[in-house]
């Protein structure tokens, strides 16, 4: 297993956050668009940064673990990705959070966040919200 | 100052005057977003730690361009503010895009993404 130790972790991350989506409801993979420019824009300055740590040496990978493709011979695949699923689980984190929230509190700080922020709040407050709008 | 450090500190620094001055999402002024900062460190420590950890490394560090500070399974402390920073900046991005903000009232809401429409057609799961 040692080859995919790095990988295993991100796929970890990826199965304990799932429910959040589909149990709680966090609307993150449901909006794939928003989703992938959210990880461009954010990640790019990150992913730059990443890629100055190992240039300059601050950081590299280990031979013993050996890591997927090696993307232009400077980052492993499996790093490209943390830069991917990491951002994910926030996403998905700070939406069950506010949805949970507003589950638990209908008229509670994270319920007012809910509706501010965009997500999906338990309370159905949305929908009279773009009724307003309309 | 070491290089990540020094990094570490200014991108800090940046993700927070964006925040708070320049796109002024002010999601620090948020519960929510505490709440998932909490909960994110919390899942870095053992999953950075499997990255970290000295025994089984996986990423190496280069003790000379960090502070030196190792912190639960031999993490470099600054990975916390890297950690704090890419929250912050996701976050900040999806609520841009989201068309809101933590002022959204006094803003004119965008056109609905597909996404949005979706949503207003109530085609959520488990709600």
């Amino acid at each position: 297993m040692e080859p995919f130790h790095y990988l295993l972790v991100l796929v970890a991350c990826l199965a304990v956050t799932a429910p959040l989506e589909w149990v709680i409801g966090a609307r993150v993979y449901r909006r794939p668009r928003r989703l992938a420019l959210t990880l461009v824009i954010a990640m790019t300055p990150f992913v730059i940064w990443d890629l100055v740590g190992i240039a300059r040496g601050h950081w590299d990978f280990s031979p013993r673990y050996p890591l997927g493709l090696d993307l232009g011979g400077v980052m492993p695949l499996e790093e490209l990705l943390f830069f991917v699923v990491i951002p994910i689980c926030a996403l998905l984190t700070h939406q069950a959070v506010l949805r949970l929230g507003a589950r638990l509190r209908p008229h509670g700080r994270l319920a007012d966040e809910a509706q501010r922020l965009g997500g999906s709040p338990a309370t159905g407050s949305r929908r009279g919200e773009g009724a307003r709008r309309a | 100052m070491p290089e990540y450090t020094l990094l570490t500190a200014l991108a800090v620094v940046l993700v927070v005057t964006l925040d708070l001055v320049v796109i002024r999402t002010r999601l620090l002024a948020t519960l929510g977003f505490w709440l998932t900062l909490t909960i994110m460190w919390v899942f870095q420590i053992p999953v950075d730690g499997w990255l970290t950890r000295l025994d089984a490394a996986i990423v190496r560090y280069d003790e000379r361009h960090f502070s030196g500070i190792r912190v639960f399974f031999d993490s470099p402390i600054e990975d916390f503010g890297f950690g704090f920073a890419m929250v912050l900046a996701t976050l900040m991005v999806w609520t841009v895009l989201s068309g809101r903000s933590t002022r959204a009232e006094q803003r004119r809401p965008r056109p609905a993404a597909r996404g949005e429409a979706e949503a207003g057609m109530g085609a959520q799961g488990g709600a």
